[in-house]
């Protein structure tokens, strides 16, 4: 890979003016400005359905009327709430109040020509928890990754990203007293997704190290789309969904989309250009976001964890692993068996620390975790503060 | 007349887990690959094309080698290509992961309509709960894959209960 390919994050958000010149780690917490998007209005809204789908609000408004309880609120989200969406989006509703009866696990489809509605419904005092319960998982020192969601169920993103940057189609504004709902959500984002920043670039180096170079690579990129969408929430832009991330950054923040440019495509021949291209995007990432992301101090904080009750079983002089509820059997031979042993022996609620591991241990743990058979656990998440100093939530 | 090499649980969780888990996602990237084109968002085509890459190695894979379980979403990609290597369909889901920049847009979308069209082939008729024709039949087909799941004292890739715990 030519030297100099990868820009420097700090170079292109200097040049784009987001920069503040001095003032210790460059990095999006000295970011000028917050909020350079917000929601579009219920006009907006019905001129892009009528447009798409020749419906009209009022429309999509009786074919859900069915579902609404007396004093419940119609609020739009989502990528066509957000000018992101195309003809082929579709338009995403919640319904909620303070006297809605019950709540949907699933969006109920509905569909208008050709033009498709998922609505949740959900109770305002059901919402409010939500709020309430991200907001002290965002004050307190634990991991948050995954804890509401992953990045294949977002439904708890997208939810508190709708209500927090809703467009009213119908009905009183939901109120939630003094809950900064946009903070939170928002926050929520940043967090998570830095965190999962934070997984991508272990998981990329120690697969580079086992060998693993499609492991490696994925995860590289991940790492910096990770970081981008964290840099995307701390600006107050609300999220709705990984899928959108290059064209806000196109659209909105052509810096961010500078960056990430040279991460789109992983490289062809990855035995030569796949350790350079962990190495810059990791570098990317830990500028953007001025963390520390080096194997060494990221496997300190990190442990593999047994979640799938993964056990050794010895017959004679043969070594097996076994993974019962799946059916999984693994021939283990010695060098393997004494990191298995290690790797059981852990304590179910501490794991084995990556900074323990031997190369042995560390890369027969990869390959089990790239089998679903292992998980990782962090023994601390990403503090809000670390990433930005002046956020204030009401927890 | 024919019986099924596999046992019994690994092959219903496998192929459920194929359609339920997987292959159900296949119609979602297919529809952002097809929106993306017509508005031009070339951005949002990159995206949707990489995810259908590894959705559809991940269905391969699983109804192809009867892998499970399915590992964390940001190492399947990369577990599927391993375990495919050597099948016709891996270099087309390989192209799409790798991330495809200089192909013009409507060669994208025929690369993955075809692709899609392949892994169908292997791993039967994916349910496509998006269109209104489509969205009955999906149910009916969850529901006779959660009877066999049952029948065979298997987890079923779907919930049971879809109303929210308050």
């Amino acid at each position: 890979m030519p030297p100099g390919r990868f820009p420097s994050a700090r170079a292109e958000l200097a040049e784009e003016g987001h920069l503040v010149a001095d003032g210790g780690c460059f990095g999006f917490p000295q970011l000028i400005g917050k909020a350079v998007a917000m929601p579009g209005s219920r006009r907006e809204i019905e001129l892009q359905i009528e447009r798409f789908h020749g419906v009209d609000l009022e429309q999509v408004l009786g074919e859900i009327e069915y579902l609404r309880d007396a004093g419940d609120t119609v609020i739009a989200g989502g990528s066509l709430a957000y000018g992101l969406g195309n003809s082929l989006s579709d338009l995403d509703l919640l319904i909620s109040g303070p006297t809605t009866v019950e709540s949907s696990r699933v969006p109920l489809d509905h569909f208008l020509g050709s033009l498709r509605v998922d609505v949740w419904k959900l109770s305002q005092e059901l919402i409010e928890s939500s709020f309430r319960q991200v907001e002290q998982a965002l004050a307190a020192e634990a991991e948050l990754l995954g804890r509401f969601g992953d990045s294949y169920y977002e439904d708890e993103f997208k939810l508190l990203q709708r209500v927090a940057f809703s467009v009213v189609l119908d009905g009183p504004e939901l109120e939630f007293g003094p809950l900064d709902c946009r903070t939170v959500a928002s926050g929520f984002v940043m967090r998570e997704y830095a965190e999962r920043m934070r997984a991508s670039a272990l998981v990329a180096q120690v697969a580079l190290r086992a060998g693993r170079s499609t492991a490696a690579v994925v995860n590289a990129r991940l790492a910096v789309e990770n970081a981008l969408n964290a840099g995307v929430a701390q600006r107050g832009i609300p999220f709705c969904g990984d899928k959108w991330l290059g064209e806000r950054l196109d659209a909105e923040l052509p810096g961010l989309a500078g960056i990430y440019e040279p991460f789109h495509r992983l490289p062809t021949d990855l035995a030569r250009d796949g350790s350079d291209f962990v190495e810059a995007a990791l570098d990317v990432c830990a500028e953007m976001w001025c963390v520390e992301l080096e194997l060494d101090a990221l496997a300190e904080l990190a442990c593999w964890h047994n979640a799938d009750d993964v056990r050794m079983a010895e017959v004679g002089t043969d070594h097996f692993l076994l993974a019962p509820r799946h059916g999984v059997i693994w021939e283990l031979d010695e060098c393997d068996a004494e990191a298995c042993r290690r790797l059981v022996t852990a304590e179910p609620d501490e794991g084995w620390r990556l900074a323990d591991c031997d190369p042995v241990g560390m890369a027969m743990c990869m390959q089990l975790y790239e089998h679903g058979l292992l998980s990782i656990k962090w023994m601390e998440g990403i503090p809000i503060a670390a990433l930005d100093a002046d956020w204030e939530t009401t927890a | 007349m024919r019986a099924l090499e596999v046992d019994a649980r690994r092959y219903a969780w496998c192929r459920g887990s194929a359609l339920w888990i997987v292959g159900i996602a296949v119609p979602i990237y297919l529809e952002d690959v097809r929106g993306a084109v017509q508005a031009e968002q070339g951005a949002l085509l990159r995206w949707a094309a990489r995810m259908l890459g590894e959705a559809c190695a991940v269905a391969l894979n699983v109804a192809l080698n009867m892998d499970r379980p399915i590992p964390s979403p940001t190492v399947r990609g990369s577990w599927a290509l391993e375990r495919i290597q050597g099948h016709r369909l891996w270099q087309p889901c390989w192209e799409l992961i790798q991330g495809v920049d200089v192909v013009p847009p409507e060669v994208i979308a025929e690369r993955c309509e075809e692709l899609v069209e392949d892994v169908r082939i292997v791993v039967g008729e994916m349910p496509n709960p998006l269109l209104p024709e489509g969205q009955l039949p999906a149910l009916a087909l969850g529901r006779d894959w959660l009877k066999l799941m049952d029948a065979i004292g298997e987890e079923p890739p779907l919930p049971r209960d879809w109303i929210r715990p308050t």
